[in-house]
């Protein structure tokens, strides 16, 4: 059955990349993650911390050439690249890891920053909250529309998921056209923000992009942390059992339903979270920010950033909002260059920039001694401790 | 009381009766085959056993438990373990991964000796222990997809045709096995195209023709059965 479905077929045509290493991987890649598997943990985790304290820094440094001014606050255009590697994070946990095809993820977006609009602004009638409680209520009632629209159509599979996630994303778009008390293009102004004041302005303001960088950059390592122990656990494994064969995995006791509805749940929450940074970082909120080209935008974000990699997707949502304020000669231009790069990835790196194939077990370190001990010598996990006791069986 | 029974199975594909009537006891440490045709319901049957496919009316018992409303996932938990038709192994898990997810249904119970059966009755597999899946032979595609199964230890083992798509030399190793797997003590439902060899095998058999059963017996009388040479073994 699932052989029909486009994704499974994607799934099939990685594998057989991951298979042959050799042709389809560039050397520098290869080379880059033996190097990188030969640290120690200790090491791994030195590096990566260099790397997110200069992540940290990047707006403060605004390196010259990279940076995008004049044209646009380069604070502010940090945040935006955050913002949507944070987007392309939760939607990597639907598209990457659990395999479903989610067009109308901005959907998910929408309704997280029109939940932090409608408790904050004073356009709204109704009771007000301090925004930071926002951002949980805003990832609440996310869960909940991802329930709501998951329950019905996800039974259906492939391309039929996507006609009907599709039809979600235009359905809250025309909700906040249509429904009053979300005032359409008129919107909500002075959306709350954190608590927070220095000599009388606040922190974090519309004009103050840095604060609001440092705030989504925590947002994305503590959910990077989470989401990757998620993924060792028997939830990951799950995901990736579906993504790679819905039918196999039931079959395995995978209770696929359950997982599926779990990993647009997850999405959801993040696209909800994103959604209601957005919502204060701007201050401002209407009906004209939630469009289906946006959502394409994400979904190819975590395409280009390589389906199923954490790091790799925010890296492809930060490069998918960097080129266009960047390059603002573009104009119009952007989305036809886009498109452009785009086929040529999928022609020359059908995994994206970062592809990477999910580690599965958290036992980790204990099974995989045990496999290195037992397996063939000469593999890609180092080599095996002379010493070890063989347990029984040819090697 | 059979270990596993079928009683007055059917299924649907929205309006078309893909197969009616069907009913099929599978008594504990036997091997029952199903042949047919193409199209006459062998792998719908599989299905419903199994629990990826709901049965319209009819009902299914394991242990004397009613079965017939559990999903796929609950029915391998209680040792229903199916070996999908063209096999559906994990191709972008490597061997030892796509066992490791045939443990899933255990929940964390450790299946150190199920490691140890299946590596014995497929020491290629324990050779090819780190390829990707989706990058071996059909052959060992197909020794994959019946250890996976196994790997949950499962009391019934459900085979929608083994044999499909394999050499000679395969098929026969194939069917060896599967034998083996019987002789340890686990029952077998096999579901087969290629009569000849299944019937050999068969402690009973039945035939299925247009989503019905016409005929069963045991499998010596189903290989010596006139019409059923002319129509299945090639006269």
């Amino acid at each position: 059955m699932s052989a029909h479905s486009p994704l499974s077929s994607v799934g099939a045509k990685q594998a057989e990349a991951y298979g042959k290493l050799g042709h389809q991987r560039p050397n520098w890649y290869l080379r880059m993650k033996s190097w990188w598997n030969d640290r120690s943990r200790w090491q791994q985790w030195l590096i990566l911390l260099i790397v997110v304290v200069l992540a940290y820094l990047l707006p403060v440094i605004n390196p010259p050439l990279i940076t995008t001014e004049p044209s646009n606050d380069f604070a502010i255009s940090c945040f935006n690249m955050a913002l949507y590697g944070l987007v392309a994070l939760g939607l990597n946990v639907v598209v990457g890891q659990a395999g479903l095809l989610d067009l109308g993820y901005i959907g998910f977006f929408a309704v997280g920053a029109y939940t932090a609009s409608l408790w904050t602004s004073p356009d709204s009638p109704l009771v007000h909250i301090p925004y930071l409680w926002t951002l949980p209520l805003a990832m609440i009632v996310t869960v909940v529309f991802g329930i709501a629209l998951g329950i019905p159509t996800l039974r259906l599979r492939g391309d039929y998921l996507a006609i009907v996630t599709l039809g979600f994303g235009e359905i809250i778009r025309l909700l906040a056209t249509i429904v009053p008390v979300l005032k359409g293009n008129t919107g909500f102004q002075n959306v709350g923000r954190p608590p927070g004041e220095i000599d009388g302005a606040p922190i974090f303001s519309a004009s103050n992009g840095l604060p609001w960088y440092w705030f989504t950059v925590t947002f994305i390592v503590i959910v990077m942390i989470l989401l990757g122990n998620l993924e060792r656990s028997r939830v990951g494994r799950a995901w990736f059992a579906i993504r790679e064969d819905e039918d196999a995995a039931e079959i395995m006791g995978v209770p696929t339903f359950r997982f599926k509805l779990a990993a647009f749940g997850t999405g959801a929450a993040l696209g909800g979270l994103s959604g209601a940074l957005l919502a204060g970082q701007v201050g401002f909120v209407n009906n004209q920010k939630f469009d289906v080209p946006t959502s394409i935008l994400f979904l190819a974000a975590v395409i280009l950033g390589g389906q199923g990699n954490k790091l790799g997707v925010v890296i492809g949502g930060a490069i998918v909002a960097y080129v266009p304020l960047r390059f603002t000669a573009l104009g119009g231009w952007k989305f036809l260059i886009f498109g452009i790069v785009l086929v040529l990835l999928m022609i020359f790196r059908s995994q994206g920039l970062f592809g990477k194939k999910p580690k599965l077990l958290t036992y980790t370190a204990r099974i995989r001694r045990k496999v290195k001990k037992e397996g063939p010598p000469g593999d890609d996990e180092g080599t095996p401790p002379k010493t070890a006791p063989r347990r029984g069986g040819a090697a | 009381m059979a270990l596993l029974e079928i009683k007055d199975l059917e299924v649907r594909y929205g309006r078309i009766k893909a197969v009616e009537e069907i009913s099929v006891d599978v008594d504990a440490s036997e091997i029952v085959v199903l042949i047919g045709a193409n199209g006459a319901g062998k792998t719908t049957t599989m299905r419903a056993v199994s629990g990826l496919l709901a049965a319209r009316t009819g009902s299914i018992t394991f242990k004397g438990e009613d079965v017939t409303r559990l999903k796929g996932h609950q029915r391998v938990r209680k040792g229903i373990s199916l070996v999908p038709e063209g096999r559906g192994i994990f191709p972008g898990m490597t061997v030892r991964e796509n066992l490791d997810m045939g443990t899933y249904a255990l929940q964390g119970k450790n299946p150190e000796s199920e490691y140890d059966r299946v590596f014995e009755l497929f020491p290629r597999l324990k050779e090819r222990e780190k390829q990707m899946g989706g990058t071996m032979s059909g052959g060992e595609q197909q020794m994959l997809a019946i250890g996976r199964a196994l790997m949950a230890n499962p009391e019934v083992l459900l085979l929608d045709e083994p044999s499909m798509g394999l050499a000679p030399q395969f098929i026969r190793q194939i069917f060896a096995i599967i034998r083996e797997i019987n002789a340890q003590g686990t029952t077998v439902l096999l579901v087969e195209q290629n009569a000849n060899q299944a019937l050999a095998i068969a402690d009973r058999a039945c035939v299925l023709e247009a989503g019905r059963l016409t005929k069963t017996g045991t499998g010596r009388e189903l290989l010596e059965d006139s019409t059923i040479r002319d129509v299945y073994l090639g006269g």
